[in-house]
């Protein structure tokens, strides 16, 4: 098949255009894939069978008398009332942060029970509690 | 109760204006009638008075603290200084709403007072009529604000403690002037196209409705940044939090918008492209809305989690775009005339920052609702971390810059590549030299990404001053200069910033002194203090370097309605940096307070760099209102 001149160009134009346009949606898609961070609950992490090694967030309620601090660190564990995993952090305690409220923690699983947390996530008010946790909650509310 | 009522009746009477004015000028429409403007400037005025009546009666009913109103029972309490019972009446979901609407008919108002052709203004208030009934419609059925409640409880339930806050009471009207007023924008492209008057001197009218809610918008976000920065106490000013980025797409948009139309009116092309982004602004700015206020995301601003609210907002948004792009579609404005084409040319230019800009914004979309619908169709819970933005946006907004350094330096009719070689000869030097001092002087780690930021936003900086110096037509130019000054001065302050950040958290008592990096920090005193609402503890404590000084005195404070406590922060802050300090209260170290301090260099030229950007933008838009018309 012979092209003229100006398909060809215009050929060449689209094919570059295209491979640019690739490369871009594929860099987007690796890094969201690496930078995405996946909440779990203290039962979503029970059912799993591959234990997590990134990053991931950890949300249900503080568990009363649970916390102890030691200098500059904190442990406690968090519940949803049927599975708990003690917490180990680092750091200040936001300001609402307390025993029998609902708290995120972001880090990493050291194994299925004991999560390093990197950062506790601030909330804005007394009353709110994140969507993931009031669903967990509800959920194994209604099974008991 | 009998002001609820009387306002309550404005917002039904201010619908049915409303709804006659769409009537009758789709009765004119149909006819082919004379354009009555006497009857619509009546009618669109009216929907006007009455919206401002009935947000007057709302903030009323606030400031005397009329708890049969549901809003003011949720939002309000009588132990609260003044101006938070009056901000407190957009503090809440029915309160914003009615200041959004009310803006929205604003809009409409002055518009109608312009100098544009009858046809186009009827058109324009005939969309934007359209738009103010949807929104009058869903603040009506979802989320009305003078719901009365009986019997009447005698005490509030007070407004969250994070929003009493002077900035917090101005940031919501910024924000919404700059998203509403992309509604007339969309209104008079509607309007261009259905008449099939998007021309040159559409564009030119246009730039003026552009660049005003843009500019505002721009300060609205800067404004949300800095509370964000001394409000939430973690010492950054910018998250990546989808509310956020809410904002910064309908900015991203506009700004693309705002170039792509001065080449419509500068070279009568790009027509298709103006008109598109015009309604994709919108739409951006009404998917902001949908994501703050339907309750999806987890933030100060979901005031309420009412899943008809959601989902009434999205088919809204449904609605609207398959209706102005089918009749985008339907009205294509005219084909671009071949020209003769130079690739070094202004218009090139331009359209190659269009094409960055919309990638800009196409990766914030992806990160902000990509969790949300893997949510909706899959259930799991995820987040994007600010590391996705950072590797992704930062080498595409070197070669912007770069980009943005040199296309402005263009002629838009005639190739001169020699100019380039030559300003290449005399930026790069420049900044290669200034980059390098400023990197061996206060850098320990040699980051490539730091190295280009810092050469490529100075390499700006440079082309900016040279632009201004060498500049014929400065009136003509000073609002582009000043912007994009403003956004160099941003980009440099943004690395510095990230990079010379540092950070120490401790816990402390009365009287140590402690010494981490090259900071001294002593705690001297605690001493108290009792407010109507609250009641405030101060930490007293001096910080030290090698060359400041600074006494700084953060606080607790413990709310009485609601009950809750909040950090408040001190901040010393200086051309150089900022000196930032929060403490909290640790429950169980009862001897001991947690301390935070920061040190944010460039924190200051963050701030002014923003407001440069949007004085620019005002600068030119009053420019504009008085050039004379074609």
């Amino acid at each position: 098949m012979i092209l003229s001149k100006s398909t060809k160009i215009r050929l060449r134009f689209f094919s570059i255009i295209f491979t640019i346009v690739s490369i871009i949606i594929f860099f987007v898609y690796d890094n969201l894939q690496k930078n995405i961070v996946y909440f779990y609950s203290p039962e979503d992490l029970k059912n799993l069978s591959v234990t997590p090694t990134n990053k991931i967030r950890l949300g249900g309620l503080v568990k009363q008398n649970s916390l102890k601090a030691n200098a500059n660190s904190y442990v406690f564990i968090i519940t949803d009332f049927k599975n708990e995993i003690f917490v180990e952090y680092n750091g200040l305690l936001p300001n609402l942060f307390a025993e029998g409220k609902s708290a995120v923690a972001e880090g990493v699983l050291r194994d299925k029970k004991y999560f390093v947390a990197s950062s506790i996530l601030a909330k804005h008010d007394e009353n709110y509690m994140p969507r993931e946790i009031s669903n967990t909650l509800k959920k194994n509310e209604l099974k008991k | 109760m009998l002001f609820g009522y009387i306002g309550n009746l404005a917002l039904f009477l201010s619908l049915i204006f409303n709804v006659f004015l769409i009537f009758s000028s789709i009765k004119t429409i149909k006819n082919n009638n004379h354009i009555n403007l006497k009857k619509i400037n009546f009618l669109n005025n009216s929907v006007f008075y009455l919206l401002l009546i009935s947000f007057l009666i709302l903030i009323y009913c606030f400031t005397t603290s009329d708890f049969s109103n549901v809003a003011v029972y949720k939002n309000s309490h009588t132990e609260k200084p003044l101006i938070y019972k009056i901000s407190g009446a957009w503090g809440n979901h029915e309160g914003s709403m009615v200041l959004f609407i009310l803006i929205l008919s604003f809009f409409s108002f002055i518009f109608f007072r312009s100098k544009v052709s009858e046809q186009l203004r009827f058109y324009t208030i005939f969309f934007q009529a359209i738009l103010i009934s949807i929104f009058l419609i869903f603040l009506i059925l979802t989320s009305n604000p003078f719901d009365q409640i009986d019997p009447k409880p005698l005490q509030g339930l007070g407004l969250n403690p994070i929003l009493q806050d002077p900035l917090l009471a101005i940031h919501p009207p910024f924000l919404y002037f700059g998203y509403v007023g992309f509604s007339l924008v969309f209104s008079f492209t509607l309007a261009g196209l259905v008449t099939n008057s998007f021309d040159k001197s559409w564009s030119q009218y246009a730039n003026f409705w552009i660049i005003l809610p843009w500019s505002l918008l721009t300060i609205g976000i800067g404004l949300g940044s800095f509370w964000a920065y001394y409000e939430l106490g973690w010492g950054g000013y910018w998250f990546w939090d989808p509310v956020e980025n809410a904002s910064l797409m309908p900015w991203l948009s506009a700004t693309a918008l705002i170039h792509s139309n001065i080449v419509t009116l500068k070279k009568d092309k790009l027509h298709s492209w103006t008109a598109l982004l015009a309604i994709f602004t919108f739409i951006m700015s009404l998917l902001g809305t949908f994501l703050v206020r339907s309750g999806i995301l987890n933030s100060v601003h979901a005031f309420a989690n009412d899943p008809y609210r959601g989902v009434y907002i999205l088919s809204m948004i449904l609605l609207i775009t398959f209706f102005s792009l089918a009749i985008f579609i339907i009205k294509n404005p005219k084909k671009t005339l071949n020209q003769e084409h130079f690739f070094l040319q202004k218009d090139n230019f331009i359209l190659l920052n269009n094409y960055f800009l919309i990638f800009f914004l196409s990766v914030v979309l992806v990160g902000t609702v990509y969790p949300i619908i893997l949510d909706a169709v899959s259930g799991r819970s995820i987040s994007v971390g600010p590391v996705y933005y950072h590797t992704i946006l930062a080498p595409f907004l070197f070669i912007f810059l770069f980009f943005m350094s040199h296309g402005p330096l263009l002629s838009w009719n005639k190739q001169d590549k020699f100019l380039q070689l030559k300003n290449i000869k005399i930026f790069l030097p420049i900044s290669v030299v200034t980059s390098l001092i400023i990197i061996f002087w206060f850098f320990d780690q040699k980051d490539i990404t730091l190295i280009l930021g810092l050469l490529l936003s100075i390499y700006l900086i440079i082309s900016v001053i040279f632009d201004l110096i060498s500049q014929k037509a400065l009136k003509l130019n000073f609002g582009r200069l000043t912007s994009h000054l403003g956004f160099g001065i941003l980009i440099f302050s943004i690395f510095i910033n990230a990079y010379l950040s540092k950070e120490i958290n401790t816990s402390m008592k009365v009287g140590d002194e402690i010494k981490i990096e090259e900071f001294t920090i002593k705690f001297s005193s605690i001493n108290k203090n009792k407010k109507d609402n609250y009641e405030e503890v101060f930490g007293n404590f001096l910080v030290s370097n090698k060359d400041e000084k600074v006494e700084l005195s953060p606080s607790i404070r413990k709310y009485n309605q609601p009950a809750q406590i909040t950090s408040e922060v001190s901040i010393k802050s200086n051309f150089i940096a900022d000196y930032y300090f929060a403490i909290n209260l640790s429950e169980f170290e009862k001897d001991k307070i947690m301390v935070r301090f920061y040190f944010k260099p460039l924190m200051f030229w963050i701030w002014f760099s923003i407001l440069l950007i949007a004085l620019g933008g005002f600068y030119q838009s009053l420019r504009f209102k008085n050039e004379p018309k074609i």
